[in-house]
């Protein structure tokens, strides 16, 4: 019963990314090529993000209960020019910046979250399907 | 036969001209039951959508973890208002709609005994739970759950008017139940078919009058409890406050003294119309009569002996857990004598392919398993487990719904027939029998599941982590399947239900009264009964009846009028006058409903006027309920039966009423005093330790001696009345007037005492529950004072003799009831404590 | 996903409802089908298949006769298992837990009911024997339940409720408020932590002692702040100026599993999202948001209490 559940919980979570990546993908080629992630895996990312709960600051769409009101929203995430309005969008200073954002930006009030550098990879690429 | 055919010219114009209902807007003025039970069936199913619709919204907001479609407030509005309305706007009003409108059609009878009565409950309730629901709107909805635990209700956590909303309406509206339940006991042991001796009743009747015993001994201890509750939250009387001498725990054995009961309040009736529907269905009387009855009567009695169960989880010793237990085991026998008895006389029969039947079977099947779940929270263990989770939820819904809304839909497809010319489609009605059935296991079987998976309930949401997203998901899609299919239901209503038209007749050719062919006035001539099913076992019944060849073809007394029967044989005892109608009823049921409205938020002025009108309506609509004996004199109905028009002692209707109003009465003040002494066994360090520490003995003694004074003077009233009018009757009314002032001296006595020992009501449970004591009695001494100065002006305005002195003896039974509750309450009050010291 | 389910049980408590459980499921299961082959019979069957339901000795028979006998025997199987549920061996510890709107306080008292340690949310035990809970509330009634543990009882204010249970191994057991609370009833939920009876000496002896004084300058920057902004004045930090009592004491918030009652995990992140938006992610409870904070100000405090572990 719980691994069929798992599984279909997992199937109905891929499905809903590949009809995600199909809607871009009418629209946008499926990304820029410089939002690509090396390593990064959407899927993990997203379990990252739920389990460590960035929801407590951010909403962050595709995550329940991700409602914060302390950090800036991350909806469409993918189409923003500066990340927490300070440094350019990329996916290099993405995966710094949610590792630990005050070595980028000091006045931030995002702490160093102690993610390792496989984790934030992943949670970049999740932020990255946000369009 | 006992009249001859063909009858009179112009007799059957003139029973139509005096049953027809006012036109126009003065419709809404009409009392009879066939009006006011179907706009009070209406509104219950109203309430029904209503709250339904909370519940998708409640459902949506749960479909998925976290989410934030409505925030807790709302959400905790929402659960509130729709296990309340479900409870006390639809279950209860529904069943006592549905018998308002039935129960005259089974007995034959031309109306209820009290149809203003009927009125003014339906309209209060309809005033009052309108605006009940509307609290909503405001944001004013309560929203302490269907059961409102204090401390959690009380002032201190629940500061807003919300909870005042449910003590106030629900106070009232039980009030109305209240009402609705004398007029059943009373239409059921009074007004029958010559003949339709108690082992003839149908079980239907046998259904309501238990289930009108039960609201009559029930219900007070919800009014008394929300009467506690609101003292506690309006002056900071502390009754559930620990600190303070009061304990949470007494709200609990109030509420659930009720509310258990409660459940089978709404399942009787349901049952009973189960057993009226099978046999029918199935073409062949009822398997196991007796037994059936017999297990029904059981259920009331056994529901009374287990309201702890709803307490198990409260630390409460072992031993009373294992005894509550054991009952709530044994109250699944009769159930399960009424189950194996419809599977039996299904199986007797050749059940038809036809909407009700299908119904019914969704019933059975829901209702069992509900039951089955009733078994195991009936084991203290698992009870421990499963109490406050979505298990219990699921359980009750299974109880409730297959229960009670399967037979409340059999019935509307059974007995559309009766009310409306077209009857309910076969087609749509299978429909919404199979969205309803499937949206049902669907909803509710997943919540076994989830409850046991740990989901508590009252949840406004969960945590994904937790795992019960998936099951949540499926439940609102079941949710929605109900909606569906209720849905359905109303379509079928607004296409095909056509009231007030005339009937359809005997479309499933069943045996009992409610099938003779009728008008407002029911049938043309009431029937003798000879038998359980008479339309299947005497020949020719609806011929004869509908010729007039029974008793009372006419209306001899040029009003409307019926036959009133002895409660055990029903042999006919004399012809009652009953009241037509009358905007009285409606002005008094809206003005009760502002007056209570009007506390509730907080308008204490127009409440006041609103009050005083209502008690004004009243009045007003009583002052024809006492007609004395018709001119005709003597009424002939048949077969040479010369019946009397008038009568008054323990023959006369209006004496049963009032014989069950004091039980009513009597019943709110056990509560109160188990209050005391409930709560003398948790704090007895806040009574008084010496006899020093209360009134001083002569104060009690001297309130008695009012007391005892009044209630002579108003046994010489009565003396003097037995002369009038060859006598004065100005000693009746100068003892009357004598006995008010002693009366209200008796009750200022024993407050004036309290106060002088320094005790207030604020300080301590003991002090709120003496001064709860003494201002019970001080209520029943102003509605007496009222009805001992109404009996004067019904004297003064010549109302009132040795002959038409009903309006006198019930005051007078009420008076020496409120004489000895008072002496009671004073003996309690004042040597209780002198015997413990 | 299954750390708060009746039907996946750790200690004996809780296992013998779940016997229980089974063994009433299965006899349901068995008398609805029989139901419900009755009444199949009951409409479908020939007449000759169905005369022998017709009478009143087969309502006699399966509305009394047959209740009777299997009510019987499972209240008295019943109430035996349930005597085995009251433990009579003496409690390895005393854990007196207070309901709060919308938390759980929690003391480690000694034999004499002096409190010995206070923790909110997360209740730590030693495996194996059993653990006295004296239930108490500040406020309303509350409802303490860990189901893969025992069953609930309720919290009620002027009475003090006592059950005994024990968890059978180390682990993570999930409990929540059952009773209806008010506003916040769906997010008071608390964590029993179950550890052999060394590594519970161990953690014990360590919690006894006040946490240890911050070295890194982030976190002595958040001490400061955590005081000047007067957390203290709710809060309490053994060891430090902060003595508060009205909210949860958090002495060693940063080794418990969860804040703000079970909803969320601790760490940094969390008790930054915490302060600044209490008001918005758990609205009415006592707590207000700090949104008076500067960035780096609501990071050294958050770092301050993780680091309190």
């Amino acid at each position: 019963m719980r691994l069929l559940l798992q599984d279909l919980e997992k199937r109905s979570c891929s499905l809903g990314i590949a009809i995600l990546l199909m809607l871009s993908a009418c629209s946008d080629n499926m990304g820029p090529v410089e939002q690509r992630v090396v390593g990064g895996d959407v899927e993990r990312g997203r379990r990252i993000i739920a389990a460590i709960e960035c929801g407590a600051c951010h909403t962050i769409p595709g995550i329940q209960g991700a409602h914060g009101i302390v950090g800036p929203p991350l909806t469409d995430f993918a189409e923003r020019k500066f990340i927490g309005g300070v440094v350019p969008n990329e996916p290099t200073i993405l995966v710094r910046w949610v590792q630990d954002a005050p070595s980028v930006a000091p006045h931030t009030g995002m702490p160093d979250l102690g993610l390792s550098d496989d984790e934030a990879r992943h949670v970049a690429a999740y932020l990255y399907t946000l369009r | 036969m006992p009249n001859p055919a063909p009858r009179p010219e112009g007799e059957l114009e003139e029973l139509k001209r005096i049953w027809e209902p006012p036109k126009g807007i003065h419709f809404l003025s009409a009392v009879n039951n066939n009006y006011v039970g179907v706009w009070y069936v209406g509104t219950a199913f109203l309430f029904f959508v209503l709250a339904g619709a909370l519940a998708l919204i409640m459902r949506t907001q749960l479909a998925q973890p976290e989410l934030r479609l409505i925030g807790h407030e709302l959400y905790n509005q929402l659960f509130t208002m729709h296990g309340t309305i479900m409870m006390f706007l639809f279950a209860v009003p529904v069943v006592e709609a549905l018998s308002v409108f039935l129960l005259p059609n089974m007995q034959a009878a031309r109306d209820l005994p009290f149809p203003r009565l009927s009125a003014y409950a339906f309209w209060a309730y309809f005033f009052g739970g309108l605006a009940f629901f509307c609290s909503l709107f405001f944001g004013l909805a309560p929203n302490g759950g269907w059961f409102m635990y204090p401390p959690l209700t009380s002032y201190i956590y629940s500061p807003g008017i919300n909870a005042d909303f449910w003590l106030l309406g629900i106070g009232f509206i039980e009030i109305s139940a209240i009402a609705g339940a004398i007029e059943i006991i009373v239409g059921v042991l009074k007004t029958r078919a010559p003949g339709q001796s108690l082992d003839k009743l149908p079980v239907y009747s046998w259904a309501m009058l238990v289930f009108a015993l039960m609201v009559i001994v029930a219900f007070p201890a919800i009014i008394a409890a929300t009467l506690l509750l609101e003292l506690e939250r309006a002056f900071h009387w502390p009754f559930f406050i620990a600190e303070k001498g009061g304990d949470p725990l007494l709200w609990q054995h109030l509420f659930w003294f009720f509310g258990h009961p409660e459940v089978y309040v709404i399942f009787l009736p349901a049952a009973g119309m189960v057993s009226m529907i099978v046999p029918a269905m199935a073409q062949t009387p009822l398997v196991g009569y007796r037994l059936v009855v017999l297990a029904v009567i059981g259920t009331g009695f056994l529901s009374f002996g287990l309201w702890v169960h709803h307490m198990f989880t409260t630390g409460l010793p072992q031993l009373s857990l294992s005894f509550f237990s054991a009952a709530s085991m044994a109250v699944s026998i009769p159930s399960g004598i009424q189950v194996f008895a419809w599977i039996a006389t299904i199986a007797s029969g050749k059940v038809q392919n036809k909407t009700p039947t299908y119904f019914i079977l969704g019933f059975l099947f829901i209702f069992v398993i509900g039951g089955l779940t009733g078994v195991m929270v009936a084991m203290v263990p698992f009870d421990w487990q499963a109490h406050d989770t979505y298990f219990i939820v699921a359980h009750f819904h299974y109880v409730l719904i297959g229960g009670m809304v399967f037979p409340m839909f059999a019935a509307f497809y059974y007995w559309a027939p009766t009310a409306s010319q077209r009857p309910l489609s076969e087609t749509l009605g299978k429909w919404a029998f199979w969205l309803i059935f499937i949206g049902v296991n669907v909803t509710f079987f997943t919540m076994h599941i989830t409850g046991l998976m740990g989901m508590p309930r009252r949840t406004y949401t969960y945590i994904a982590e937790m795992g019960w997203g998936p099951f949540n998901l499926i439940s609102t899609f079941g949710a929605y399947t109900i909606g569906a299919g209720v849905l359905v239901f109303l379509i079928d209503l607004a296409k095909n239900f056509r009231p007030y038209q005339g009937d359809l007749g005997n479309l499933w050719n069943a045996g009992t009264l409610e099938w003779l062919p009728s008008g407002n006035y029911q049938t043309r001539s009431i029937p003798v009964i000879t038998s359980r099913e008479p339309l299947w076992d005497q020949p020719n019944l609806s011929d004869d009846v509908e010729a007039g060849r029974y008793y009372l073809p006419g209306a001899q007394t040029g009003g409307r009028e019926t036959i009133v029967t002895s409660p055990i044989d029903a042999r006919p005892q004399y012809v009652l006058q009953i009241p037509g109608p009358s905007w009285r009823t409606v002005f008094a049921a809206f003005f009760t409903a502002a007056f209570f409205i009007g506390l509730t938020i907080k308008l204490y002025t127009p409440a006041f006027v609103c009050g005083v009108l209502a008690v004004v309506f009243v009045i007003w609509w009583l002052w024809d309920s006492d007609p004395g004996p018709a001119e005709v004199g003597e009424i002939e109905i048949g077969g040479g039966l010369k019946l009397p028009t008038y009568t008054t002692g323990p023959m006369n209707h209006s004496w049963w009423a009032m014989i069950i109003l004091m039980i009513v009465a009597g019943m709110v003040f056990g509560c109160i005093v188990f209050s005391y002494f409930f709560l003398w066994t948790i704090s007895p360090r806040t009574w008084p330790l010496s006899a020093a520490a209360l009134p001083a003995i002569w104060w009690p003694i001297g309130a008695a001696a009012l007391f005892v004074a009044s209630s002579l003077l108003v046994w010489l009233a009565g003396r003097k009345l037995s002369l009038v009018p060859e006598r004065s009757a100005w000693p009746t009314r100068i003892a009357l007037v004598l006995a008010v002032p002693l009366f209200i001296g008796g009750i200022a006595l024993e407050v004036l005492g309290q106060l002088e020992t320094g005790l207030r009501p604020s300080e301590s449970g003991y002090g709120a529950v003496v001064y709860t004591l003494a201002s019970y009695q001080g209520f029943l001494v102003a509605v007496l004072a009222i009805m001992g100065l109404y009996t004067v002006v019904r004297s003064l305005a010549g109302c009132l003799n040795r002959v038409r002195r009903s309006t006198f003896d019930n005051t007078q039974l009420f008076w020496h009831y409120g004489v000895a509750q008072g002496l009671v309450a004073l003996l309690i009050i004042h040597a209780f404590p002198r015997l413990l010291g | 996903m299954w750390i708060q389910s009746t039907m996946v049980t750790y200690g004996p408590h809780a296992g013998v409802i779940e016997t229980l459980s089974w063994v009433m499921f299965t006899g349901a299961l068995l008398i609805f089908l029989l139901v419900m082959v009755l009444a199949t019979l009951a409409i479908f069957a020939p007449d000759r298949m169905r005369g022998w339901m017709t009478g009143r000795n087969f309502i006699i028979g399966l509305g009394i006769v047959f209740p009777v006998v299997t009510l019987t025997a499972l209240l008295v199987w019943g109430l035996t298992i349930s005597r085995t549920l009251v433990t009579v061996e003496n409690p390895a510890l005393r854990i007196e837990v207070i309901g709060e709107r919308w938390w759980w306080r929690v003391h480690y008292v000694d034999a004499e009911g002096q409190i010995r340690l206070v923790s909110a949310n997360e209740i730590k035990i030693p495996t194996g024997r059993p653990i006295e809970f004296v239930l108490k509330t500040q406020d309303v009634i509350h409802s303490f339940w860990v189901p893969s543990l025992a069953g609930k009882l309720d919290m009620i204010p002027g009475r003090v409720n006592v059950t005994r249970f024990s968890a059978e191994r180390p682990g993570i057991y999930r409990g929540q408020c059952a009773e209806y609370c008010g506003a916040q009833h769906a997010l008071m939920a608390f964590y029993v932590v179950a550890l052999t009876p060394d590594e519970f000496e161990t953690w014990y002896a360590r919690e006894a002692t006040p946490p240890a004084e911050p070295v890194i300058p982030l976190l002595v920057r958040g001490k400061v702040l955590f005081r000047e902004n007067g957390c203290g004045a709710c809060h309490t930090v053994r060891g430090t100026s902060a003595g508060g009592l009205i909210g949860p004491d958090l002495t060693y918030v940063g080794a418990r599993l969860s804040i703000a009652a079970g909803t969320y995990p601790t760490n940094v992140g969390t008790l930054a999202g915490w302060i600044s938006s209490a008001q918005h992610l758990k609205p009415d409870n006592l707590m207000p948001s700090f949104g008076n904070l500067q960035g780096e100000e609501l990071r050294a405090i958050a770092a301050y209490l993780e680091s309190l572990k």
